[in-house]
């Protein structure tokens, strides 16, 4: 029933992204025989939890999930306990907390803020796989203040080849951005404007620009000792999300603007038409 | 989950259809539940209400324009008559089929006399101003049902572009009450773009005018165009107003989130970054070499 998946699939890139959560909830209720399904290929936003040994902030997603309890990549402990949790082999931990440091720093760098999560596993073939996690919210202070939030999902695979490594990334950003518009601001500056029309009106509103968009690419780096993994995955993911960051500029602040344009134009149409009709006449008649 | 709880998720799936997307919206859910006999019971008043809500368009039967399905336009259903709507333009009502979208069985209906010269003027400055502003716009203009000196107009303009993966939907409504003398409006907007992502704008204003005494009391043409004049000047002032708020949610919120670059304005030194682990696993490497010695 590969099909069946396919329109779950093709249902959650349709319905809005705000709702993802819930719409994932209601299909996995419809058929729960495809929970691991849904849940290995919807991308959610991610949940912040807190390390109860160490105290730090860690992100929540499928990759960390044993049953009903997550896995924290600073103290490797779940949460609620496992007993037999599934755990990287000791070599793949160490690379682990090493690359939480390296993605910490990451975060701090382009972030500012926020939380960041590494968490690999082995694969059967030889390889590893890994994922990494970075999320920020912004919470306004006043209710006209914009809001958002941030969260990337790049998960990677990798085979070594003698001194050469073949990675294959796949990365998913998830952008949502909200503002709140109320009579008071608009009457401020209606009255800054000297607009007398505007005055008399009331106006309340929210723009919301919501999101998700993936990219792959696989690449091959050389390796000098397992931590060149750390690097060569960096680069990638450092490189992929400033290109995914000019592309969602580009689609949330360009496109779906000029959509906007494209249903409704400021300037006067029936003016336009007549002016175009009006030059083609005053060409006409000076050719004549 | 039972299957009226499954009908309730089908439902709810298809009320959040993007513009333009219900029968793909339609096409999966049927796919995902699989009992066509229960589900196109079920879905029936889901696809009715999105239709209402959404201002779906229809071909009016023996004309060359489209008129809105929506509240306004519904005639209610009798013991003895089936719903129908209304095209106050044509002065005819129609069946409508909410699944094939379209209209049939065509009938003359007679206005209501006095409000009718008022809502006619309406009508006129609504179509000047969407052939004035709108690309693709449908306007309906009707005289409300529960009261007199009311009058509702319905302004919907689609775009669809499955081929480039978007699709938009601009909707507004104003009820005018010459009662009360002032203007209930909202307007929405709907945008999805989905080339590898599904990326949403959506966008409520609402907005409540009270009407100068010089507008209501002139003639229902020279009144019908000021109050046009005023919707044309909001919506005008509404959209620009869009594009400030897109700048300041890329100014402000999108570069707050991330950084393009970080404030050294230089990538991240990775061999760096990895400091304490790199230095970590020379002093394991040379302590080996003691050993070994």
């Amino acid at each position: 029933m590969a099909d069946l998946v396919d329109s779950m699939l093709d249902l959650m890139r349709r319905l809005p992204p705000t709702r993802t959560e819930e719409n994932v909830t209601a299909l996995i209720g419809i058929c729960p025989e495809y929970a691991d399904d849904l849940l290995g290929s919807v991308d959610q936003p991610l949940k912040l939890r807190t390390d109860r040994a160490t105290g730090k902030e860690y992100l929540a997603c499928d990759y960390n999930r044993d049953g009903e309890s997550y896995r924290s990549p600073w103290s490797n402990e779940y949460d609620p306990p496992l007993d037999d949790g599934t755990i990287p082999t000791p070599k793949l931990r160490k690379l682990e907390i090493a690359a939480n440091e390296a993605f910490d720093t990451y975060r701090e760098m382009y972030f500012e803020g926020g939380a960041s999560s590494v968490y690999l596993w082995d694969l059967d073939d030889g390889g590893f796989a890994g994922v990494v996690l970075l999320k920020k919210t912004m919470t306004p202070t006043t209710p006209h203040e914009p809001s958002g939030s941030w969260d990337s999902i790049h998960v990677f695979e990798t085979a070594e080849r003698g001194r050469q490594a073949h990675y294959k990334l796949t990365s998913t950003v998830m952008l949502q951005l909200v503002t709140r518009k109320g009579s008071d601001e608009a009457e401020e500056k209606g009255a800054g404007n000297g607009s007398k029309s505007a005055a008399g009106w009331k106006h309340e509103g929210e723009v919301s620009l919501s999101g998700s968009m993936t990219r792959q690419t696989e690449q091959d780096w050389p390796i000098l000792d397992s931590s060149s993994h750390i690097t060569n995955t960096g680069r990638m993911i450092e490189e992929m999300e400033i290109k995914m960051r000019n592309l969602l500029q580009e689609v949330y602040f360009g496109k779906t603007r000029d959509i906007v344009y494209d249903l409704r134009s400021v300037d006067d149409l029936e003016k336009a038409r007549r002016q175009r009709e009006l030059q083609k006449e005053l060409v006409g008649f000076i050719k004549r | 989950m039972n299957a009226a709880e499954r009908i309730d998720a089908a439902c709810s799936f298809l009320l959040q259809s993007p513009p333009g997307e219900i029968n793909d919206v339609l096409n999966d859910v049927r796919n995902i539940i699989s009992d066509d006999d229960s589900l196109h019971e079920g879905v029936l008043p889901a696809l009715k209400e999105y239709n209402l809500t959404q201002f779906m368009t229809v071909d009016v039967p023996g004309t060359d324009y489209q008129s809105i399905i929506s509240e306004a336009a519904r005639v209610a259903a009798t013991p003895e008559a089936q719903e129908r709507f209304i095209d106050p333009r044509s002065k005819t009502s129609f069946s409508f089929d909410h699944l094939s979208l379209e209209a049939s069985d065509s009938q003359p209906a007679e206005p209501d006399a006095d409000s009718e010269p008022f809502r006619a003027a309406l009508e006129k400055a609504t179509l000047t101003y969407l052939s004035a502003h709108f690309h693709d716009g449908v306007a309906s203009i009707f005289a409300a049902k529960d009261s007199t000196n009311k009058f509702v107009i319905q302004v919907v303009a689609n775009k669809y572009n499955p081929s480039n993966y978007w699709a938009g939907r601009w909707r507004s409504e104003y009820t005018i009450d010459l009662n009360e003398n002032d203007i209930q409006g909202k307007v929405l907007v709907n945008v999805h773009y989905y080339e590898q992502g599904n990326v949403q704008l959506s966008t409520t204003h609402t907005i409540s005018l009270s009407l100068p005494a010089a507008v209501v009391t002139s003639s229902p043409s020279s009144s019908a165009s000021k109050i046009l004049a005023l919707i044309e000047d909001e919506e005008g002032k509404y959209q620009t107003s869009l594009n400030d708020t897109y700048q300041e949610m890329g100014e402000k919120t999108f570069k707050g989130l991330r950084r393009a670059l970080p404030v050294t304005k230089q990538k991240i030194d990775w061999d760096r970054a990895l400091g304490p682990y790199k230095l970590g696993q020379e002093l394991a490497s040379s302590k080996g070499m003691f050993g070994n010695s």
